[in-house]
């Protein structure tokens, strides 16, 4: 019965997508909607209503996001710091790909939110990227694989969090593993891209493509919004005692409310209007995530994907994991949803390193479809129209992601020996 | 890619506000307060704002039933629905205060500890709002909450939650988690008040025991358990073995010193209580679980937890015929019995003695219903 049900749901969502070319996001509705009927269920208003409501925290975050990065593309703050760090640094190719992909890994690593990074230094890095003629679909897929590295690099990592609520196992002891989890992955993915995709270039060129810096007319009073926005997630990580967590979507609405007066001038109901229409393609597809989400788990399709995982034999877990994580098409469900049962699989090995290795694994599910939210996010900051050409440019440093979390599961008692003979690996 | 915008929003709207009007009935719904009907030894109702005025007015200021024998003795405090998601907890309780009679000290029950997370639903678990238990007196309906407080009484959730006083990290909304809030902070969040106004009871109330009854997933390593703090080791281990007596298997846990935010180790550390932790093995709790409704709830059958269970894979507790509302129920009472004995054998003189309380056997002949008023 639940193999009817999940078929139906496939079989409406392909529907839907390819021969009725619906959005994504009502797509997932309809898919919902069926497998409700299938099971039985028919129309379960309730819960369609509540599961909208499952990702209401990243919608939220998402809609200030693209306020802020549209007011400060506005400022010309955006613009002026993508030109400056090409004129910088474009003598030292190697190097500037390796601090590209850290530096867009680092709001996802101080707030746990892979969004923020395409968002944030992720937008800023778009235009050099393409000015120093790198393909747009590999510039996205850049940017869609460091923010998955960026959610999943210590400090913060929410999937990991959510594993440890569902086994009681606090967050502590993590930074290392983490660290090992993806640090590798970041320096493998800026080099494949600098080496594969990066090809010489005439700097002069690249400068004449790229807006034209603004910041002799304003001075450094242009980056106001930015280093508020960047200064008050560094603070609320640091003395989380002392200021008050507002959340994330109004530190980006204070930050682009601080735009004003520090650049160019701007209309900031038209910046809003625009950030929220191009974002309302992936607030619709994480509300009909929300919506399918709930009601596979109504009607018993969420269990049965996961009990049916748990079942297949020991050789051929890690295959299962490395495939069936990635699925969930959320980096947050795979963690929720597979992720604790398979800590309690792996009992007897090192929790800690088998629980980063699979935030890792789940990390990728961020980029998957039906959803393929990081990849959708990317093409609209590159201007690709098919998202999935960004996935396939992905497809190399995936792979060694997935090398990489499975080679951890194998190891962890072996890297927990490791990081014990570090004097500061020790957790506590 | 299309914008998911619609060549129509106004039926669009319109179909939406429809759904929300529609949808909103039910969910208004869950604000009407459970009907409890205490026994004819209820001495008096507090609620929780009594112990920390700050708590007045909130939607966490929870009932107190207090059940004075007049005698002198000890005093225990009981809670159910700390996660309102986990019915037997509360149940255990209902079933306390609707039955009990005190002979000696003092019994205090707050049966919704997390009143707030009574009030919604978990998003995306597709859980029933509601159960109903037929009874002796016709049918009860009881509300099926939240893990966690309600979001409308405690939002936006913090980046990371940090725990008072100890800074230990947890993801974000276990900040809306009673059980992860203690000792408390009176001028912290909604949670973290409720943890400080339940320490305050105990401190001013002199509580000498204090239960938390809890639910888990099958796969959960601590499942059919008592957790006691390390001074009350004792008790526990009298407890556990009085229940063999019964053919209950329990497994003895002690509190872990490095998880903060925990009753057992919280109100432990804080006060002179001798605290305990009691999980029933639920399969609507686990993420392995089939459909999920209120039979679920009623007689925790689920065919995914029996494959589950006969794969071997996972360290599972789940009874091939069911794991029903009666039978956890009945264990918690159990429980609470076998705690209360041992805790009375080595404190002669703080005794606690009640009567008129079902036990395991009783609720498994007789089932939960028989025993609401």
């Amino acid at each position: 019965m639940d193999l009817i049900i999940l078929l139906v749901i496939i079989a409406v969502f392909a529907g839907g997508i390819l021969f009725f070319k619906l959005p994504a996001g009502v797509a997932l509705a309809a898919a919902a909607l069926a497998g409700a009927i299938a099971a039985g269920e028919y129309f379960p208003v309730r819960h369609f209503v509540e599961g909208t409501f499952g990702f209401l925290d990243p919608v939220m975050i998402i809609a200030a996001a693209m306020i802020f990065m549209k007011t400060v593309e506005a400022t010309g703050a955006l613009g002026t710091l993508s030109y400056n760090m090409m004129k910088y640094l474009h003598g030292y190719p190697t190097i500037l790909m390796i601090l590209i992909t850290l530096f867009i890994m680092f709001p996802g690593m101080l707030t746990g939110l892979s969004s923020t990074c395409i968002l944030t230094t992720g937008a800023l890095v778009v235009p050099g990227l393409i000015a120093m003629g790198m393909p747009r679909p590999a510039v996205g897929a850049l940017l869609a694989i460091a923010s998955v590295l960026g959610m999943i690099a210590p400090p913060i990592n929410i999937p990991v969090m959510i594993i440890g609520g569902g086994v009681d196992m606090p967050y502590i002891g993590f930074e290392l593993p983490l660290l090992i989890a993806t640090m590798p992955a970041a320096l493998f993915t800026a080099l494949y891209f600098r080496f594969r995709y990066l090809k010489t270039f005439d700097i002069t060129e690249v400068l004449a493509q790229m807006p034209h810096p603004v910041h002799d007319r304003h001075g450094y009073k242009l980056y106001i919004p930015l280093v508020f926005v960047v200064g008050a997630m560094i603070l609320l990580r640091v003395f989380p005692e002392y200021i008050p967590d507002v959340g994330i979507p109004f530190i980006f609405i204070i930050g682009a409310l601080l735009g004003f007066g520090t650049g160019e001038k701007f209309n900031f109901l038209v910046v809003s209007q625009k950030a929220i229409r191009e974002s309302a393609g992936i607030i619709a597809i994480l509300i009909g995530v929300g919506m399918l989400v709930q009601i596979m788990t109504l009607t018993g399709v969420r269990g049965s994907i996961a009990v049916n995982a748990l079942n297949v034999p020991v050789e051929y877990i890690y295959i299962v994991i490395i495939l069936l994580m990635p699925a969930f098409g959320s980096a947050y469900a795979a963690a929720s949803i597979l992720g604790v049962p398979l800590v309690f699989v792996f009992l007897g090995h090192n929790e800690i390193i088998i629980t980063a290795a699979l935030s890792l694994l789940a990390g990728i599910g961020d980029m998957m479809p039906p959803p393929s939210f990081l990849c959708v996010f990317a093409s609209k900051m590159t201007g690709v129209d098919n998202h999935y050409q960004i996935l396939g440019k992905s497809v190399i440093p995936i792979l060694f992601i997935m090398l990489s979390g499975v080679l951890m599961m194998l190891f962890s008692s072996e890297i927990n020996s490791l990081i014990q003979a570090i004097p500061f690996g020790r957790p506590y | 890619m299309n914008n998911g915008t619609s060549k129509n929003p106004i039926l669009l709207l319109l179909i939406v506000v429809i759904l929300c009007a529609y949808s909103s009935i039910e969910f208004l719904g869950m604000r009407k307060p459970d009907l409890l009907i205490p026994s004819k030894s209820l001495t008096a109702i507090k609620k929780l704002s009594n112990y920390f005025k700050g708590m007045k007015n909130t939607s966490a200021d929870s009932d107190i039933y207090f059940f004075d024998s007049g005698k002198p003795g000890g005093t225990v405090l009981l809670l159910g629905g700390t996660h309102p998601n986990e019915p037997a907890g509360f149940i255990t309780a209902v079933v306390l205060l609707e039955q009990l009679k005190c002979e000696e000290g003092r019994v205090i029950i707050i049966p919704q500890a997390c009143l707030s997370g009574f009030t919604c639903t978990d998003p995306l678990e597709g859980y029933p709002s509601s159960f109903t238990v037929k009874g002796k007196y016709g049918d009860r309906k009881f509300r099926f909450g939240s893990r966690v407080a309600n979001p409308l009484d405690q939002w936006p959730d913090p980046l990371v939650y940090q725990h008072y006083p100890s800074g230990q990290k947890l993801s974000n909304f276990e900040s809306r988690n009673l059980n992860r809030c203690y000792p408390g902070n009176p001028e912290g969040s909604l949670m973290q008040q409720t943890a400080y106004a339940i320490l305050q009871l105990i401190r001013s109330e002199n509580v000498d025991v204090a239960f938390d009854l809890h639910e888990a997933a099958p796969e959960i390593p601590i499942i059919n358990a008592i957790v006691a703090h390390e001074k009350a080791r004792d008790v526990a281990g009298m407890a556990v073995l009085n229940l063999e007596f019964e053919d209950l298997k329990y497994a003895l846990e002690i509190s872990p010193v490095r998880f903060r935010g925990l009753s057992h180790r919280e109100w432990g550390d804080s006060t002179t209580v001798f605290p305990f932790l009691m999980e029933t093995s639920n399969p609507i709790q686990g993420r392995l679980r089939g459909v999920t409704n209120e039979k679920l709830v009623l007689y925790g059958t689920d065919q995914n937890y029996k494959k589950a269970l006969e794969s071997g894979k996972l360290r599972i507790e789940y009874l091939v015929s069911g794991e029903p509302l009666k039978l956890r129920v009945g264990r918690h009472l159990q429980a609470f019995l076998a705690v209360l004995s041992a805790f009375n054998e080595l404190n002669p003189d703080k005794h606690i003695t009640v009567s008129k309380v079902p036990g395991y056997h009783d609720l498994m002949i007789n089932g939960v219903g028989f025993y609401l008023n």
